[in-house]
């Protein structure tokens, strides 16, 4: 297996995945248009879009399971007029992967590594140290159908990378895992990029994950990007021009709740107090006014709802501003199609 | 684009030593239809349901409802079409059952090609053929009784029934290529088979050049007319090879499309993407049909018939045999002799046997059921010379018969007749036979599906052994 280093600046990493004007038509509905970005080795990038934006259409093509209808792509320098040296170059995780359920985690690697041109021995032993690279050497002999739904996620970017890919595509790897699988598997990603110097195509709904572990960004609205570049352009550009900021979020102890909320309603500009579901500790105070941009105003009551609480001795355990957040970037990018 | 990174040669490099695609996906799906018991559960119903075939065939054989030879016939027909059942729907299930479980597109994301893929799938697909084709023999055998017919059975039976397997296997998976769901690949192959099949296996023979042209282009049909003519009724195999032009075709053609052309286009969605490929598969329906219209009006059977007729008199035919007395299940042999008594060749001569029921009250005689070869034809013979005839007769039901022989000359001309002459009659007394294990059957009809679930046991407590059994974590 081959252990690329980082041996430059991640701006001077080669580009091992470019996309130029990728277009994709199903009858009269235009699935993809001109979607162009790139991805350097050692990057993960993260893919992001609504339900229909162009998200699945866009991996088939780049995987070489689709052929678009016009435009190019390149992998390692390799141009999509050549998809079997393609293939040999990527790793995919497909959204919904099938497994075998009468092989055996070994078995599963071995076969797909003799698939790609190795030996059955240097395929069994390319399959050991993959299994041990994602945790899973104490059931390499167990069959996959008794494997939980974490367990096959891992073997499944096993066999990702069982032919040591120049790009890995994975989409939704983190779907249907707890909190603990969620990031265990994020770390691996990382992981995987820091050190193999593979590049990552990483599709994903949990937008907070993909804040923390992407290098670059490319979110997909109706076939066509609207925002594309490192997570903090992305969530800059955005920000500071369109998206109004007439909200904070604040995390308190879940016991001391109830007591900020009685004392944020007494504060002048806040409108409306809620607790945000599914996020103990958690409310949005919602102000009074929309207040765009760099406002002093929107500072100053922020800096008034902190002090209030810290007055009378509430630990502030998170403190985020509406919009500040991928998350916030996304909704607002694609608010149309969502509604 | 700059900056762009230039490759260094494949990412994993092959070697000489490694194993084709085929072989792998080959060895792969081998081991799931086999230890994951899918093949295993059909061979094991297929075991009983011969089982229980062979049973009944041996007890009619036993009471002489049917000879030997043609119980050893009609098991190697229901073998070779439960063998083509098997061969269609893992086949139906190849493709679309992959796309189903979500298994197809790790296989094609690899850099396999797609035609070896599918060589692998189609291997591994008529796998149970030479398995079912293994257990049948011992019931031929048993259902033989020691006739001769059990040699060329094996033969011709090893030869049509792979020959069907092939195209049914392959017809199977091409329709799941084009399935869009497993469904409807399963009911889709159902239906081909119930059209194609079951006609061949319901009893009745289609009349008229329509209803002989359906039993030649069906290529189940056509073998099992091969068949019952070269093994039941004694005719030569270069007389019939006709018959099985149909299911050479058919076999040529779904393995060629199989492998030429949805070979290259398997890809994650049904059928083959692109407008010129669906012009291309019309355009393929269309060959495939005339092609098969073709064929069969080139070789039908109903252009063969052709003759030259002379009349002649003076002829007698004598007979070895006055009377029989014997039990259901015995082979009475005979000889007629003919001989041309008069001063000129006759014309070309038929020889034709019939059997009687003396009891009014009795059933009527299906001849044919009695005797594998009621028809016999014979050149013209010359003034003074004389022709002799072997017969047989399996007596079938208990009774009182009469069995004669009829000299056709044949006729001039289509508005010309000649006049029959029957040689005096041999009269069988029948008495009926029964027992429990007619034919000693019953060892094979218990044994085959034992031995088969004890090498299950066994199969499966050796990969039990290479496997942890533990539950999730």
């Amino acid at each position: 297996m081959t252990q690329r280093k980082k041996s430059k600046t991640a701006n001077s990493q080669p580009e091992i995945l470019v996309a130029e004007g990728l277009c994709k038509t199903y009858g009269h509905r235009k699935a993809l248009q001109e979607l162009s970005f790139s991805l350097r080795a050692g990057h993960i990038l993260g893919f992001l879009g609504p339900n229909g934006a162009g998200k699945t259409t866009a991996i088939r093509i780049l995987t070489t399971m689709l052929e678009p209808d016009s435009g190019h792509f390149a992998v390692d320098g390799i141009g999509s007029e050549y998809p079997e040296k393609i293939r040999r170059r990527i790793g995919v995780l497909p959204e919904n992967l099938g497994f075998p359920r009468q092989m055996t985690g070994i078995e599963y690697l071995t076969y797909f590594g003799q698939l790609y041109g190795r030996t059955a021995a240097k395929a069994r032993e390319s399959g050991h140290t993959l299994l041990e690279n994602v945790g899973l050497q104490q059931r390499e002999k167990s069959l996959i159908g008794s494997f939980s739904h974490g367990m096959r996620q891992r073997i499944g970017i096993a066999r990702a990378l069982v032919n040591d890919p120049v790009v890995v595509f994975l989409d939704e790897p983190t779907l249907g895992l707890d909190p603990r699988g969620q990031q265990e598997l994020l770390e691996m990603i990382q992981r995987i990029a820091r050190e193999r110097n593979t590049g990552v195509v990483l599709c994903s709904h949990l937008l907070s994950e993909i804040e923390g572990v992407c290098d670059d960004v490319v979110i997909l609205n109706l076939g066509q990007i609207v925002a594309k570049g490192t997570v903090a352009e992305v969530i800059g550009r955005v920000q500071h021009t369109t998206i109004p900021r007439n909200a904070v979020r604040i995390q308190v102890a879940p016991a001391l709740a109830a007591q900020a909320r009685k004392i944020l309603k007494e504060i002048p500009k806040v409108k409306k107090i809620t607790p945000i579901s599914e996020m103990e500790g958690w409310l949005r105070v919602e102000l009074v006014a929309p207040v765009i941009g760099k406002s002093s105003e929107f500072y100053q009551v922020t800096n008034n709802i902190l002090g209030a609480l810290i007055k009378v001795k509430i630990p502030i355990l998170g403190f985020e501003v509406d919009g500040g957040r991928l998350q916030d970037v996304f909704l607002h990018l694609t608010e149309e199609t969502i509604k | 684009m700059n900056n762009v990174h230039t490759p260094k040669g494949d990412r994993v490099g092959r070697s000489d030593s490694v194993a084709p695609a085929w072989w792998l996906v080959f060895s792969r799906e081998l081991a799931d239809l086999w230890v994951g018991g899918k093949a295993f559960t059909l061979i094991l119903i297929y075991s009983i349901l011969l089982g229980v075939m062979v049973y009944v065939y041996s007890f009619n054989t036993e009471l002489s409802l049917i000879p030997p030879k043609e119980a050893v016939y009609e098991m190697l027909k229901n073998a070779m079409a439960f063998s083509m059942f098997v061969g269609l729907i893992i086949g139906a299930d190849s493709i679309s059952g992959e796309r189903e479980r979500n298994t197809l597109e790790s296989l094609l994301l690899t850099s396999s090609s797609r035609r070896q893929i599918i060589i692998g799938k189609y291997l591994a697909g008529i796998s149970c053929w030479p398995a079912a084709f293994m257990i049948v023999i011992p019931f031929l055998n048993v259902l033989s009784q020691g006739d001769e017919v059990l040699g060329p059975a094996i033969l011709w039976g090893a030869l049509t029934g792979t020959l069907l397997v092939l195209a049914y296997t392959a017809l199977g998976m091409l329709v799941s290529f084009w399935s869009s769901s497993n469904k409807v690949s399963y009911f889709t192959s159902l239906g081909i088979f119930v059209l194609l099949v079951v006609p061949a296996e319901l009893p009745g023979k289609s009349a008229g050049a329509a209803g002989q042209f359906l039993q030649w282009v069906n290529p189940m049909a056509a073998v099992n007319h091969f068949l019952s003519k070269t093994l039941v009724n004694y005719r030569p195999v270069s007389e019939f090879l006709t018959w099985l032009t149909t299911s050479i075709v058919f076999a040529v053609l779904t393995i060629g499309l199989l492998l030429f052309y949805a070979g290259p286009g398997l890809r994650l969605e049904a059928g083959k993407g692109g407008k010129l490929w669906a012009r291309l598969s019309r355009a393929i329906g269309l060959l495939v049909s005339a092609s098969l219209m073709v064929f069969s009006l080139a070789a039908s059977p109903a252009y063969a018939f052709q003759g030259n007729q002379q009349r002649v008199e003076g002829l007698t035919i004598s007979i070895d045999k006055t009377y029989n007395i014997g039990k259901t299940g015995d082979k009475v042999e005979f000889n007629t002799v003919v001989t041309n008594n008069g001063t000129e060749a006759t014309a070309p001569l038929i020889v034709a046997m019939n059997v009687i029921n003396l009891d009014a009250h009795g059933d009527v005689v299906d001849p044919e059921d009695w005797s594998p070869q009621r028809t016999q034809y014979m050149e013209s013979l010359k003034p003074g010379e004389s022709a002799n005839q072997s017969w047989i007769i399996n007596t079938i039901l208990e009774g009182d018969y009469m069995v004669y022989i009829v000299l056709i000359p044949q006729p001039g001309s289509q508005n010309a007749t000649s006049h029959p002459i029957a040689s005096s009659g041999i009269h069988l007394t029948v008495a009926p036979f029964t027992r429990l294990n007619p034919g000693g059957v019953l060892p094979y009809v218990i044994g085959v599906p034992i031995a088969l679930v004890v090498l299950m046991y066994f199969i499966y407590r050796r990969r039990n052994r290479q496997i942890d059994t533990g539950g999730s974590s």
